[in-house]
């Protein structure tokens, strides 16, 4: 399989006031095209953080970031706004809908900057929304606005799919229905798909798991069949 | 990016209050500016095409007598261009009414064989026949005394009396402003008009044959009238000239000109203080609209917005405000230029004065709103560019906590609630946002200060005009100086009369240095009682033995203080070949508010002018019963000028005061309508700002007035701190207004009486209060509950 992302010795600090803090410690990993991560681990552990630099929300205070074979870590602010819109889609834990946009205008808004896009009423479709797409998010429940996120992050047609804590303000139900669109996208689009979360029953769906525990990468488990989110239960 | 679009629609509609209030804080600066710098342009263009039209003169003179055929040879003196004799005579109306006081300014038309200088303009009915009783009249005079074309005015000409028929009306470039004489205040056009008679036909009724005694001149292209001055005064000097006035001192010149000059300063300052204000609300408002949607900023970076495209979706909000301000306010000044026009022509009576719709005018103010929107949006939104997609989704790191200064004073904390505590805390912990409400709250303060204590100015000048100084009940003016005596007692056995003072009232340069003020020096006696100098506070000054009081005004326009030496010239001196003036001593400066004269003793004025015991009127007092049957008796007498009761002169300086109170009115009802805005604005950013706490009070039992009181603590605290800034302000800006709105026909004291600071504290605090009822309402229907369940 070709590599689509790899990263040498990340390292992130943050200063806060005046004490700083070490997130990251020293990451390597590779990221194949189409694969389906899930990234465990606690609070604290630096699954966001890893999430961010991967997704060029931020950079590494130090280390390498390859994405097709260009250095991320060596591009300006500029490019890195280029490399998010054109490369990656966000999911958020917390949806970050915008809240005087409808469904339907939530999802064209990123289709105004993507370069070749795909059309909003067949995301909304796809996700099982095509009915709700003139509500605005306040009338939508949270498995809903999950689902208008997954589809404002997919309409761009992006290569990587980040998904923060995607299921994390969902019911059981409401959180399998929001996994299978994920899953729905990794297989049938071929788009890779990375999701961090502390729910260890999501990980049996990946293809690979990454263990972070303290700032570093603990340990890569492969799964040789993944389920399907309908086989998986919290 | 349509969808953006669509995002700033709906946050304006969900906040439209605030945004409203914002743009008519624009929109009123605006409309002040468009309509003034409409109406002033027009004034001044009509000025000037009327000036060149009727080839208005350079200079006036006017003498006892000169030869007629003389005149021309004026224009060989270096300098002049132009010469035009005339023969100006004031003449009463003689009507049915005993006590009317009407008086026309004759003024003769030039004729065809003399330069045509001071051109008359035709504005209805046909030109006077040579030879023939007829004239014309300003058109204000015709109105205001309800007369026709046609109708005859009975008048009285050195003793004759005649019948002067009405062909029509006219408008000379001299009496665009028509007032009796430099010491009136305010004209009135059904006493006083200006009436335009052929020569041939004026010459017929006077007693001078052959003589003018007034002369108009041009000047040559460069030559500065002071370099003419001298020599005219030389050759006219035998002729008895009284008065060689350039035209910046013409009087209707002179005013017509200083009001034009004040409108355009208040055309530069009001709307700045204005769009100052709404910057300063679209600033903080736009800061606290990115800190609400500092999760949707980070989203939108996350998608890859550029930073660019981030910031000019922000800029979007200031500039549908400041556009959708600055075309209302654009839009309505065009509209208002049209009637304050019409004002303004009530006053100047300039023919070709008109308000015309001017493009110009409106892309200015639309470029204006755009200027400031754009400024005060640019620095409200450029912390966007700071923020880091990753760090922007997380909610903001919570403020350093520190004592703030005011909670050192623990005596003055312990007794504050803790809902105080809270608001006040607030204050200090968004410095720049308090610091520019503290200025906007300042602001708002000065503007009422100013309005409030001008209206009081106004008013205490009336009462101190007309119950302090001016304590007589006639003023009778004679037409030449006269030897004081007999007619002092003449008048001091006329029936009601219980007290006389002669006045000695003329013509007078004074020059300190290279500044020069032409005045009325006045002359009063030692003992005098009714006409009264005050000092400023308010008690009555002795007329000096030796030298000259100057009036504050005068002595800031010669630069000149007490004990400084003035040169006094007067055309009433009799000169010596050595002595054209003389030096004088200022021994005092005093307040006079209204009208400009510098004050003397009595035989000190007449020992200066060499012509003996003289006065120019005389002072009665008198039963107001009696007033009437004085004013028959003596208005027709040939040495009496005019005769003018307190009550008429009361009446003329309370119209004056009444056309201040439009202005002080709006400028304070405009400033309220600023703090409103302010206060409203921060009441709204607090509530959005703090409504997890507030609704934890809610929760906790408080009652929606309890939990108002931390929004309300902190905005009083504003306010306090806006009050103190506040203070300096309102002097600095009363001095500014005294200075600019003072000129020689009455001056503003740039006082601030207590009074003005607390009424306009109460004013400022009034709009505080009204803002913060809003804010109750809000706070009432806070759905708490719902809040407390949401994440940020």
């Amino acid at each position: 399989m070709d590599v689509l992302m790899e990263g040498k010795d990340l390292r992130k600090h943050y200063r806060t006031g005046e004490v700083e803090i070490e997130v990251l410690k020293g990451i390597k990993f590779q990221i194949f095209y189409g694969e389906f991560i899930v990234v465990l681990g606690q609070s604290g552990s630096g699954k966001t953080t890893l999430l961010n630099i991967i997704g060029g929300m931020t950079q590494a205070s130090t280390g390498e970031l390859y994405y097709k074979e260009q250095p991320l870590h060596e591009i300006d602010d500029q490019e890195l706004t280029l490399f998010r819109r054109n490369e990656v889609g966000f999911v958020f834990q917390n949806y970050n809908l915008m809240p005087n946009l409808t469904a339907y205008e939530n999802v064209r808004l990123a289709v105004e900057i993507a370069q070749n896009p795909l059309s909003v009423s067949d995301i909304l479709r796809e996700v099982g929304l095509e009915n709700w797409s003139d509500h605005f998010p306040s009338q939508l429940s949270g498995g809903q606005q999950q689902r208008v996120a997954i589809a404002r992050a997919i309409v761009k047609n992006p290569e990587l799919l980040l998904c923060d804590e995607p299921t994390g303000a969902l019911d059981i139900q409401t959180g399998i229905q929001v996994l299978k669109a994920l899953q729905k996208l990794n297989r049938e689009y071929h788009k890779t798909v990375i999701i961090i979360t502390h729910n260890v029953e999501i990980a049996k769906m990946a293809n690979r798991v990454f263990y972070l525990k303290d700032g570093l990468l603990d340990d890569v488990k492969v799964i040789e069949k993944p389920l399907c989110p309908e086989e998986i239960s919290w | 990016m349509v969808m953006l679009r669509r995002k700033t629609w709906r946050d304006i509609k969900e906040n439209f209050g605030i945004y409203l209030a914002c743009i008519m804080v624009i929109a009123l600066g605006l409309l002040l500016y468009t309509s003034m710098s409409i109406a002033v342009e027009s004034m001044d263009k009509a000025q000037q095409d009327f000036y060149a039209e009727t080839n208005f003169a350079d200079g006036f003179i006017t003498v006892t007598g000169y030869p007629e055929n003389k005149v021309n040879s004026l224009t060989f003196l270096p300098g002049i261009d132009q010469a035009a004799g005339r023969i100006v005579k004031e003449v009463r109306v003689i009507d049915q009414q005993e006590d009317s006081n009407r008086y026309l300014k004759m003024v003769t038309l030039n004729e065809a064989n003399v330069p045509q200088i001071n051109l008359i303009q035709l504005i209805e009915g046909q030109l006077p026949n040579e030879n023939q009783p007829e004239i014309l009249v300003d058109p204000k005079f015709l109105v205001a005394n309800h007369l026709s074309l046609g109708d005859s005015i009975d008048v009285s000409i050195d003793g004759n009396q005649v019948s002067l028929y009405i062909t029509g009306t006219a408008q000379s470039p001299e009496f665009i402003y028509i007032m009796r004489n430099a010491q009136d205040i305010y004209p009135s056009a059904e006493e006083f008009g200006i009436a335009y008679v052929p020569l041939s036909t004026l010459k017929a009724l006077v007693k001078e044959k052959g003589q003018v005694n007034d002369i108009v001149i041009t000047l040559k292209p460069g030559v500065s009238f002071d370099s003419v001055k001298d020599s005219l005064q030389a050759e006219l000097k035998p002729y008895g000239v009284r008065s060689i006035v350039p035209r910046k001192d013409q009087t209707s010149h002179a005013i017509l000109t200083s009001e034009i000059k004040q409108i355009r300063t208040m055309t530069k300052t009001l709307p700045v203080v204005f769009l100052g204000v709404a910057a300063i609300i679209l600033y903080t408002m736009l800061r606290r609209l990115i800190e609400q949607q500092r999760v949707a900023i980070g989203t939108l970076k996350a998608f890859g917005f550029t930073d660019r495209e981030i910031v000019l979706h922000y800029l979007t909000y200031p500039v549908v405000i400041g556009t959708t301000g600055g075309l209302l306010g654009g839009l309505s000044g065009v509209a208002l230029s049209f009637p304050l026009t019409m004002m303004y022509k009530e006053f100047f009576a300039l023919p070709g004065l008109k308000s015309e719709f001017s493009l110009k005018y409106l892309f200015f103010s639309l470029a204006l709103a755009f200027v400031f929107s754009v400024l005060s949006g640019v620095k409200g939104s450029l912390d966007i560019l700071r923020l880091e997609p990753s760090e922007a989704m997380r909610p903001p790191a919570p403020g350093t906590a520190r004592k703030t200064l005011i909670e050192k004073f623990t005596w003055f904390w312990q007794t504050l609630s803790s809902q105080a505590q809270m608001g006040i805390r607030d204050v200090f912990r968004t410095p720049t946002r308090s610091l520019f409400n503290v200025i906007g709250i300042a602001v708002v303060y000065s503007l009422m200060t100013v309005s409030w204590s001008m209206q009081n100015m106004t008013d205490l000048l009336t009462v101190v005009q007309l119950e302090q100084v001016q304590t007589y009940d006639v003023k009778l003016q004679l037409t030449e100086p006269s030897p004081a005596g007999a007619v002092k007692f003449a008048l001091a056995h006329d029936p009601g009369v219980s007290k006389v003072e002669p006045v000695l009232e003329v013509p007078a340069s004074l020059r300190c240095g290279w500044l020069k003020k032409d005045v009325a020096l006045m002359g009063l006696s030692e003992e005098s009682t009714l006409y009264n100098i005050l000092d400023k506070s308010g008690r009555r000054l002795e007329v000096p033995h030796h030298g000259v009081l100057l009036s504050e005004h005068l002595a800031k326009s010669l630069n000149v203080k007490v004990g400084d030496i003035i040169y006094v010239e007067s055309p009433l001196r009799r000169e010596t070949l050595s002595q054209k003036g003389e030096n004088l001593l200022v021994t005092g400066v005093v307040p006079q508010y209204v009208g400009l004269n510098a004050f003397m003793k009595d035989t000190e004025l007449q020992r200066f002018l060499r012509q003996g015991e003289i006065s120019t009127s005389m002072l009665i007092q008198m039963d107001s019963a009696e007033i009437g049957s004085m004013k028959s008796k003596y208005q027709n007498a040939s040495n009496v000028s005019s005769i003018e009761s307190l009550k008429d002169t009361g009446a003329k300086i309370q119209k004056m005061m009444e056309s201040f109170g439009f202005t002080v009115w709006l400028l304070a009802i405009l400033g309220g309508f600023c703090g409103f805005a302010l206060i409203y604005n921060a009441s709204i950013i607090s509530l959005s700002e703090r409504k997890r706490e507030l609704a934890s009070l809610r929760v906790l039992g408080m009652t929606p007035r309890e939990v108002l009181r931390v929004i309300t603590s902190e905005q009083w605290a504003l306010y306090a701190f806006g009050i103190l800034l506040g203070i300096p302000m309102a002097y600095g800006l009363s001095m500014s207004m005294a200075q600019s709105m003072s000129n020689d026909m009455y001056s503003l004291p740039a006082d601030l009486p207590p009074m003005a600071l607390l009424g306009a504290a109460a004013g400022t605090a009034f709009s505080v209060l009204v803002a913060q009822s809003r804010a109750y309402y809000k706070i009432k229907s806070l759905p708490y509950v719902e809040i407390l369940a949401t994440r940020d």
